[in-house]
């Protein structure tokens, strides 16, 4: 079933930062509508995998080979437009990071970049800020500068800005992890509720939040897939003597 | 003596050092403010502040001022700075968004630091023969395109530090937006913007006080500034010739034209300051 529903493949992929293997052969599913969770302990190589699935891995100065097929076609072909590759396939970063501007045109960049939504910005505006449940703490203020919000404030915005873009795919690389719990939950809740549009990938350290959020579970080992498959069975029935021993506590 | 007891004495001794050192920087910098002031503030007249040389004013004649070289290291500075700007943005926007953390961005930083390093005197004689070349003269052109060359390594490794200290989250998050680098670069420089406007300062403050590099280039002349083709009069070389006359009250106007120079400067660090508080107004963190 995942392989039918696949919206993005991986096979063989290896990532080299200088002389580090950072990744060694991975060959996963991101099956489509679902939340994939990328576990495993620091340093195994979430983030690297989360980010190779948009092309950003590289700026970091990342050696990358294998290929990772989004509906089929591989975004790492030299001919392909990257741009276009990171409009599908966006990103909620681990820190919120709003652009230097102000509230209304941080959600307006992506439509504007894209030449989406011309005539009506302020209602694709509206409309984003109110998927990530920030309208109404903003819509006096759209003017105003986006550094004024709170922590929480700006990862949600961040989250509007992204899907203003109007992706398919929304990687988040720990995004809830810089900040307070009441404002982690209020993204997570959200993050949750976008699999009925997106496909979602999350990259956490944190167990029971991939227990909570997970459809489809990806465990990493030190730049090794360790074990993959559906939430409920991974975190039920462990394949693995790894996994086991990870979810239990016992390493990591 | 105990371990407790030393770690003490050791503390207050490099406390004492520190404090000596702060005393002794700040104590140069008020002692050379002190002195121009002090021999300067008498010499300067409304006459040195709205007139140009004529007449008698290297004889201590009480007629004519410094109005010519005021202008004239205003229009040095600034092209020079705005020169340097027009070819030091791209070049930061290269490294920053093309060249990223490659050796060859490193090789091209250090050039820069070589060059800063080359001392002035020498860009003015490197200049001055390419002018000799070209068949130009000394002229207000000629003096800003060598500030230019002065200032242009300042400015380039001055915004380069600035745009390198944007958290790389604020590129990833930008890019992931599907912006070209192009676009990401202009996001990084709006939120690099006050430091940006420190190093143009910083480099306009180097050019308006260099004496080197425009005694070839710019010459010097006791006209105001008229034309690009023609020579130019500058502060530091005021106070330079000022100051080798064999007349005290000459003399004594050098230190007010020191002073002058000074308050320029002052003045536009303020305004630096002033400005940079609207220019934050987005900036994140």
């Amino acid at each position: 079933m995942a392989q039918r529903s696949a919206h993005m493949v991986v096979s063989d992929l290896n990532v080299w930062y200088g002389d580090q293997h950072a990744l060694k052969n991975i060959s996963v599913d991101i099956p489509r509508r679902q939340i994939t969770a990328i576990v495993g302990p620091s340093g195994c190589g979430k983030s690297t995998l989360l980010k190779s699935l948009n092309r950003l891995a590289e700026i970091g100065g990342a050696r990358i080979s294998g290929r990772v097929l989004l509906d089929g076609v591989d975004i790492y072909d030299p001919a392909i437009d990257v741009t276009s590759i990171r409009a599908r396939v966006g990103l909620l970063a681990q820190k919120p990071c709003p652009l230097p501007l102000s509230i209304y045109d941080n959600v307006a960049y992506g439509p504007r970049i894209h030449g989406l939504g011309i005539g009506r910005l302020d209602d694709l505006v509206r409309a984003y800020l109110q998927a990530a449940e920030l309208w109404d703490e903003v819509k006096d203020r759209l003017k105003a500068p986006a550094t004024g919000l709170s922590l929480g404030q700006q990862q949600r915005l961040c989250l509007a800005r992204a899907l203003a873009v109007q992706p398919e795919i929304l990687l988040c690389d720990e995004s809830t992890s810089a900040l307070d719990p009441i404002s982690a939950r209020a993204v997570e809740d959200l993050l949750s509720g976008l699999k009925r549009d997106y496909t979602v990938v999350v990259v956490t350290h944190d167990l029971a939040q991939a227990r909570r959020l997970g459809d489809h579970v990806i465990f990493l080992w030190l730049g090794e897939l360790v074990e993959q498959g559906p939430a409920a069975r991974v975190f039920a029935q462990p394949a693995q003597a790894r996994t086991q021993a990870y979810l239990a506590g016992e390493i990591g | 003596m105990n371990r407790q007891r030393r770690r003490h004495l050791e503390q207050r001794v490099f406390t004492t050092i520190m404090r000596l050192s702060l005393f002794l920087a700040l104590g140069v910098l008020g002692l050379i403010l002190v002195t121009v002031v002090r021999k300067g503030l008498g010499a300067l007249s409304w006459n040195m502040l709205t007139q140009s040389s004529t007449g008698g004013y290297y004889l201590g004649s009480d007629e004519g001022g410094i109005l010519n070289a005021i202008l004239g290291s205003l229009y040095l500075a600034a092209g020079a700075t705005a020169l340097a700007l027009a070819a030091g943005v791209p070049v930061v926007i290269y490294l920053h968004a093309y060249l990223g953390r490659s050796r060859l961005a490193d090789l091209i930083r250090l050039a820069f630091d070589v060059l800063w390093g080359i001392p002035s005197i020498v860009y003015g004689a490197f200049a001055f023969t390419l002018m000799l070349l070209a068949g130009m003269r000394a002229s207000l052109l000629g003096g800003i395109l060598t500030l230019a060359l002065v200032v242009l390594p300042i400015l380039v490794r001055a915004m380069d530090e600035v745009v390198r200290l944007v958290p790389s989250e604020l590129r990833e998050s930008t890019l992931a937006l599907g912006t070209t680098r192009l676009e990401m670069a202009r996001i990084l420089l709006r939120q690099t913007l006050p430091g940006l406007a420190t190093a143009a300062l910083l480099a306009f403050g180097r050019a308006i006080g260099d004496a080197a590099a425009v005694l070839f280039t710019a010459g010097y002349t006791d006209h105001m500034p008229d034309s690009l083709g023609r020579p130019v009069a500058s502060l530091p070389l005021a106070i330079f010739f000022q100051l080798s006359s064999p007349f005290p009250a000459v003399q004594a106007r050098a230190y007010a034209s020191a002073l002058v120079l000074t308050a320029l400067i002052l003045a536009i660090s303020l305004l630096a300051r002033l400005s940079m508080r609207a220019l934050s107004k987005h900036v994140v963190r």
